[in-house]
């Protein structure tokens, strides 16, 4: 009831605000009236991507885990495309989807969704493989006693074993999703700008115009479609995906079931009629679909020879492509390689040292204030019901989006454009780094469990004995996900943060990685340099996680892994 | 319990060992009994003689390295339908109901899904479930878990039901009274399995359940003795002839 009453606070006041607001400045109120179709198209290009995403993971993880000979070959190729910076490809691809389409919108709109698949699709592969070799062994002995075929054995054990994982890195990749979707709207090169409508490409064209008011307007309609996302359809299936854990231990607990999430939305209207309707028409889909699917297990039982042969043709065209795809890469670097280098490479050195140390300082920043800050919002209730909301609402808003508020913030307090600009780099990197570590970190000191606090109390551990005996070590694991996730993110705002284009003639650039790739795309086509750095972040990206953080979280795991 | 020409269940010389860098590990070695209808046989031995593996080969889950199981004169077919299973783990399904767990097997063999449905609510009610159609079984007590376990083989109607330690996660009391409605169930002449092989480590588990004892022997394990045994039911532990049967296969595992 409280909550109820709360609410219909909160949206009296956001009326009033948005009503003052639109007498106070009519013409962005005018502007911001096409938002809502902004928003929808925005959408609708990141539900398209998904799908394609969720699709291609399903297919890849289970291909993969099922058969050892594909993973020889699919693993090791997954993890390179998931370390991979995609946003150093970005602008190439938008090139290229350009040029074929000579310029027709059809083409960018491809290009963008095709870029936001490649920022979803990685993790989510993963977690169906994980899912599917974590299966319990009892449960595969069951499934064959049973002699469940193929198609009931994915209904019934693979698809329900890979849910949670599922849910939770779709969870993350909407989130990767938007930051690439307001980055890809727009953009500009030969002199042309390309933009599709959407809220990404209003927000950047309020900043050519200098409008700070439609800026906050579209970065805050983006927040709600996020947050509203976030509220209806994320949480409901985060704990719908609870029942999907598996579990062996627990007995007698409740199962979570979704209808305590929708009693917090009882305020919505029902529309019971509606919702009956809907039930008569989708029953007899849902009886037929069963129907189907038994005539289906029956038939692929019966053609075992078949539906081998079916996989081994896809497993073959898959390798096929993929020699091709391999081959020709090779091929064209071993020819780029064997030429003199361009003049340009040898700034390469200089920019790499420079953008690892922008995300160094970044990193060191966002490490200096979450720390304390996931440890007072995971102890203290009072702390977590203020700040929980606030860090929710700044950390749905893809750091991209903020870009033009951060570059004017930055060049207006900066003594000169160039300070400026290099400060506006850091505090991109900033905003795309620090959430990650946040949430991992209040995880961590969340996981910790009670008995071990109350034996450090009990002993008398407080102040600095405290954190280095108990909160410290315990973090450590939650502290390494979360610098993996963050420096991925961080490597990836590099193409946008050290390049930033407004209205006028001369783009904001520091020295480094990103901007080389954006001016060899943009400015001054160069497709060896645009290669040469290209390849550089893959290398400098991958050797940090070979040399550094897995070896650090495989130690972790060993020495700090609570266990229940 | 005399034998029939061609015999319900019979295993034969079976071995199996698992190589591991080049080194063979002996883990039966030629085993051989059989099993007629209405036996009710228990496999007692003590832990890492393979009696596991023994039940996973009958089963299908596993292949013998040597010899061969034949049920009702056939070769044993792998995932073969009218034998059924019951875990030590209870091995359900977390993310289905009681009734979807029961009906698992039934859909594998397409039944239309009224009669799944008439059928699951049959063996969920003979197990005393009646009520927990649709609890998930992160819901359920152990007991109330294995009791899933049992309805679920029982309901593809299987000759030969086979159980692997299937009290052992169970606390002392609710394996008590698990035991006794198995037997009960065991003594109603319509129920389906024509026989039950079980396997255990409790030495009183199988003299209080088994027509008949078969003793393997520590690894690699080996058929040490075959014991019929003639108590009357229900049988009383405290009895002085129950102990001597507890203390002669006692004395032949050790």
């Amino acid at each position: 009831m409280v909550a109820r009453k709360r609410l219909r606070w909160v949206g009296l006041v956001l009326i009033a605000l948005g009503v003052s607001f639109a007498i106070a400045f009519p013409d962005s109120a005018r502007q911001a009236a096409t938002l809502p179709l902004l928003a929808s198209f925005s959408l609708g290009r990141m539900a398209a991507a998904y799908l394609l995403a969720l699709v291609f993971a399903i297919a890849y993880g289970t291909t993969m885990a099922l058969s050892k000979r594909a993973a020889v070959v699919m693993l090791p190729l997954l993890d390179v495309l998931q370390s991979v910076p995609i946003l150093g490809f970005f602008p190439a691809a938008l090139v290229f989807f350009v040029a074929t389409f000579q310029g027709h919108p059809t083409g960018l709109e491809i290009a963008v969704i095709f870029l936001i698949f490649t920022s979803m699709a990685w993790n989510m592969a993963f977690g169906v493989y994980e899912s599917i070799t974590t299966i319990p062994k009892d449960l595969e002995d069951a499934a064959r006693v049973f002699a469940l075929g193929d198609w009931l054995r994915f209904r019934r054990l693979v698809f329900p074993a890979m849910v949670p994982k599922l849910v939770y890195n779709s969870m993350l990749s909407w989130s990767n999703g938007w930051f690439f979707l307001v980055a890809s709207e727009i953009f500009t090169a030969f002199g042309a700008t390309y933009a599709r409508p959407g809220l990404g490409a209003f927000i950047a064209d309020r900043g050519d115009a200098g409008d700070v008011a439609g800026i906050l307007i579209g970065v805050g309609v983006l927040a709600a479609v996020v947050l509203t996302l976030d509220a209806l359809i994320w949480r409901p299936l985060s704990i719908w995906s609870e029942r999907f854990r598996i579990d062996t231990t627990g007995t007698g607990q409740p199962v979570p079931r979704v209808s305590g999430v929708y009693e917090r939305l009882a305020w919505l209207p029902r529309f019971t009629r509606l919702r009956q309707w809907l039930g008569s028409r989708v029953r007899p889909l849902m009886e037929r679909y069963s129907r189907l699917a038994t005539r289906f297990d029956r038939a692929t039982s019966a053609h075992r020879q078949v539906m081998r042969a079916i996989r081994w043709i896809d497993l073959g065209m898959f390798l096929a492509i993929f020699v091709v795809v391999v081959g020709s890469g090779l091929a064209g670097l071993s020819t780029l390689l064997l030429k003199p280098l361009p003049a340009a490479a040898y700034t390469i050195p200089e920019a790499t040292l420079r953008s690892f140390s922008r995300l160094a300082l970044a990193y060191a920043v966002s490490l200096a204030w979450t720390i304390p800050a996931a440890v007072v919002i995971a102890r203290n209730p009072r702390a977590s019901r203020v700040l929980t909301p606030v860090i929710e609402v700044s950390a749905s808003i893809p750091a991209t989006a903020l870009l033009p508020l951060i570059l004017g913030f930055a060049i207006a307090i900066a003594p000169s454009q160039g300070t400026g600009t290099e400060l506006a780099a850091f505090l991109i990197a900033l905003f795309a780094m620090q959430w990650y570590l946040l949430f991992n970190l209040i995880a961590g000191v969340r996981a910790i469990p009670g008995d071990l606090d109350e034996a450090a109390r009990a002993f008398g551990l407080r102040g600095l004995a405290y954190w280095r005996r108990l909160l410290v070590p315990a973090m450590i694991p939650s502290l390494l996900t979360g610098s993996i996730t963050a420096w991925g993110a961080g490597w990836n705002a590099l193409v946008v943060s050290e390049y930033i284009r407004f209205g006028g003639v001369r783009p904001y650039t520091v020295t480094g990685l990103g901007s080389l790739i954006d001016i060899a795309t943009f400015d001054v086509p160069d497709s060896e340099v645009l290669l040469l750095s290209i390849l550089t972040m893959v290398l400098v990206v991958l050797a940090m996680n070979k040399l550094l953080w897995r070896p650090l979280f495989k130690r972790a795991i060993k020495r700090y892994r609570l266990e229940g | 319990m005399s034998p029939v020409a061609a015999p319900f269940l019979e295993v034969k010389h079976v071995s199996k060992s698992y190589f591991e860098a080049g080194k063979e590990f002996k883990v039966l070695e030629t085993v051989g009994f059989e099993l007629a209808e209405r036996d009710f046989v228990c496999i007692v031995g003590p832990s890492g003689c393979g009696k596991s593996t023994l039940l996973r080969i009958i089963v299908g889950l596993d292949t013998p390295t040597a010899g061969s199981v034949r049920f009702e004169g056939k070769p044993l077919v792998p995932e073969n339908p009218q034998v059924a299973m019951v875990f030590q783990s209870f091995a359900l399904f977390p993310w289905l109901t009681v009734e979807q767990n029961v009906e698992l097997g039934l859909e594998a063999r397409h039944d239309p899904p009224e009669r799944r449905h008439a059928q699951a609510r049959k063996f969920i009610d003979a197990v005393g479930l009646a009520g927990f159609e649709n609890a998930f079984p992160r819901e359920l007590s152990g007991g109330m878990k294995q009791r899933v376990g049992i309805a679920r083989a029982l309901a593809v109607e299987p000759l030969l039901l086979c159980m692997d330690e299937p009290f052992s996660s169970l606390d002392a009391l609710t394996a008590q009274s698990l035991r006794d409605e198995i037997l009960q169930l065991w003594s109603t002449p319509d129920l389906p399995p024509k026989a039950v092989l079980m396997v255990t480590h409790s030495i009183e588990e199988a003299v209080y359940m088994a027509d008949r004892v078969i003793v393997l022997s520590n690894r690699p394990g080996r058929v040490v003795a075959e014991l019929e045994i003639d108590l009357p039911r229900p049988r009383n532990r405290k009895e002085p002839e129950f102990f001597g049967w507890v203390d002669e296969i006692y004395s032949l595992i050790v």
